[in-house]
């Protein structure tokens, strides 16, 4: 019975957006996957050569809403490419602090959801509870829980109050001890490490072939990250490591992202004492942008977002690109899911942290006729229940 | 900075119309050099294929490659200027780095740009699309 | 049918279909049933088939490609079934008014019951919504 295609169909229940793979399956061993993608396509870079620059950083936003930041944030850093402009120091601060809290919810989104499809459900409802501090401090420093239109060319559009840094840090706290928690479970726990241990994965030739960024090449092995690389704003002035491990299977994908949570909180406090002490400007305004090309990029939560821009003096862009992490990550299923049975399935799909909207800027769906799909959801959580079963005897 | 004027020394005349900025270097390349110029960048300097940006100017369609080299922070942006617009084609070099397929696929897409060698030249996002469209992205406006 | 709505009101179960968003509704729909916000308490909970569910919740700004798939989703729904646009996006459209790619008009594809505007509107204002459809389910 070789060749059985299983498609698992663009309005899939527990996929937040609508992907069409198709999974070629041999007994339990997937053997091909086939992707298809095209319905999110919204027509970004089109809108984008009718508006302003400033009009782009609210639209480029709204590609994702998890990517909210990162963005805005690649597109300023193209426009101030094209002339060189500079920034003022409490400006290059509150950008990192933005883009390192964005980070962090973003890793503990992608964690809940990871417990979810292996049936960790608390670690599901926990890792969503604790976003919840995140968001706020977000809505005092911006006033919006996401979209937060908080970028300009230049600068920032307003201040941290002085008087707001206590509130921060509080929060801070009680996301940091449960964090230290969770790291703990990561590292203890021996069914996790069964489950996850030796599937889906990367290997760093792959990984390398196919371009990936962020997490999903970090934990293959190939070392790559732009705050440190080609480093902008406050990424210079502050400490962290870099996390790299070599086994490209969904633990180690696990593992980094739990490890970036941590070194992002020690970024926020740095950023937050420097705030308290440094004076001046956030803002330096900007009349024109000459005629020239910039190419910005920031590290995403994802990978590497890289917008590029064009502009021939006057105040709207000629030709704006925009290149999202996923587009390189997804297209690595190819390599990864080969060989996978097909109760691992979902969890490899999911280890990469795909967003289809940023992807295509677009999105797709088809549906399901009388075929009998096998329920991958209850195949992943089914096999974790085994393997529980097995370790405490 | 010693590898840029390595580079720039080893290829010689295959590029020119050279732009230095500040960890960003532009140049013009020839379809027939293409290949090459992606081979030294991608095996000699170990260079990652960020992304290409298809662009379409008054008298030319312009495909610009843009190559980050991880460890120094630098971009290598070669620009490939295609004069034919009615039946523009170009080196595909997806047969030298495999994350450079879809890439390809969405300028076909957007741009009718044919790539030569290309293991699997069809539409990307637009596949299967209600209203049979294509060039979406060209002056002329969707077909 | 004022008796079978006040039965439907006690429980509801929701279906979400993305209609090209850019997920940050979708997000704060799947917020609401975390411990913060919590609307199990209230009987409501997502499931996994359109055929089970009472309610369709839609996101995003449809483009032509995911129109005619959102169309068979709402025959396919068991009726009577209300539908809840959430977002800015499906009442006006906001920042993609100009995409070649869009739907001129929502209500041609799916009729829609309600609106709740914000980008992304605030959990808070989505169990306000939430709260009306009961009480007009409730008479």
């Amino acid at each position: 019975m070789s060749g059985n295609k299983v498609p698992i169909g663009p309005f899939h229940p527990l996929l937040e957006e609508a992907e069409y793979f198709e999974l070629t399956v041999d007994g339990e061993t997937v053997v091909d996957i086939d992707l298809e993608i095209g319905w999110m396509h919204r027509g970004h870079e089109y809108i984008s050569e009718m508006s302003t620059f400033t009009q782009s950083i609210y639209l480029v936003e709204r590609i994702c809403g998890i990517c909210s930041t990162s963005h805005p944030l690649a597109c300023v850093h193209a426009v101030e490419d094209i002339d060189n402009i500079e920034i003022p120091e409490r400006g290059r601060y509150i950008r990192t602090l933005v883009g390192e809290l964005e980070r962090i919810h973003s890793h503990l989104l992608w964690l809940g959801l990871a417990g979810h499809f292996i049936g960790y459900d608390t670690v599901w409802m926990w890792a969503w509870k604790y976003r919840e501090p995140i968001l706020q401090m977000m809505e005092i420093i911006s006033g919006n829980r996401n979209h937060y239109g908080i970028m300009r060319v230049g600068g920032v559009s307003r201040d941290v109050e002085l008087s707001k840094i206590v509130e921060l840090h509080k929060h801070l706290d009680m996301v940091e001890k449960k964090m230290v928690m969770i790291a703990k479970i990561a590292n203890d726990d021996p069914v996790l490490k069964k489950r996850l241990k030796g599937v889906g994965v990367l290997t760093k030739e792959d990984a390398r072939n196919y371009c990936a960024t962020g997490p999903t090449s970090r934990a293959s092995g190939v070392r790559g990250d732009i705050r440190i690389d080609d480093p902008s704003d406050a990424y210079d002035l502050v400490d962290f490591k870099e996390i790299v491990l070599p086994n490209g299977d969904c633990y180690d994908k696990l593992v980094v992202r739990v490890l970036e949570i941590l070194e992002s909180i020690k970024i926020c406090r740095q950023v937050l004492n420097k705030l308290e002490v440094i004076k001046g400007s956030f803002w330096n305004k900007v009349e024109n942008i000459g005629v020239g090309e910039g190419c910005g990029r920031y590290e995403a939560p994802r990978g590497e977002v890289f917008h590029y821009i064009r502009s021939d003096g006057t105040n709207r862009p000629i030709r704006h690109k925009v290149r999202a992490p996923s587009y390189v990550n997804i297209p690595t299923y190819e390599a990864s899911c080969k060989g996978i049975s097909i109760s691992d399935a979902l969890i490899t799909l999911a280890a990469v942290d795909p967003c289809y909207c940023c992807t295509e800027r677009s999105m797709k769906i088809k549906e399901v006729n009388n075929k009998k799909v096998p329920n991958l959801m209850d195949l992943s959580r089914g096999k974790t229940e085994k393997l529980r079963r097995e370790i405490n005897g | 900075m010693d590898k840029l004027n390595k580079f720039i020394e080893d290829m010689g005349d295959k590029i020119t119309n050279k732009i230095d900025k500040k960890r960003r270097f532009y140049f013009n390349v020839k379809n027939e050099d293409l290949r090459d110029v992606v081979d030294v960048l991608w095996n000699e300097i170990g260079c990652r294929l960020s992304t290409a940006t298809g662009m379409e100017m008054e008298d030319a369609l312009e495909i610009l490659y843009h190559f980050s080299d991880d460890e120094t922070g630098q971009y290598y942006c070669p620009r490939l200027v295609i004069e034919d617009k009615e039946k523009p084609e170009a080196n595909s070099i997806a047969l030298i780095i495999k994350g450079a397929e879809w890439i390809e696929r969405e300028i076909f897409d957007c741009w009718g740009v044919n790539f030569i060698d290309h293991p699997r030249m069809e539409k990307l996002l637009l596949l299967n699309h209600p209203d049979k469209l294509d060039k979406t992205m060209r002056m002329e406006g969707a077909k | 049918m004022g008796w079978y709505n006040k039965r439907l009101a006690k429980s509801l179960w929701v279906f979400h279909v993305s209609g090209s968003p850019c997920n940050n509704c979708d997000i704060e729909i799947l917020d609401l049933l975390t411990p913060k916000f919590d609307l199990e308490r209230l009987g409501i909970k997502l499931v996994g088939s359109v055929r089970h569910a009472d309610v369709i919740l839609m996101t995003g700004v449809v483009n032509k490609k995911v129109a005619p798939k959102i169309k068979r989703i709402y025959e396919q729904a068991p009726k009577p079934i209300f539908v809840v646009a959430v977002g800015s996006c499906p009442a006006s459209a906001i920042t993609f008014k100009k995409s070649w790619n869009r739907v001129d008009n929502i209500e041609d594809v799916i009729p829609i019951d309600m609106y709740i505007p914000g980008c992304p509107p605030k959990p808070e204002a989505m169990i306000e919504g939430v709260a009306k459809l009961i009480g007009v389910l409730n008479g």
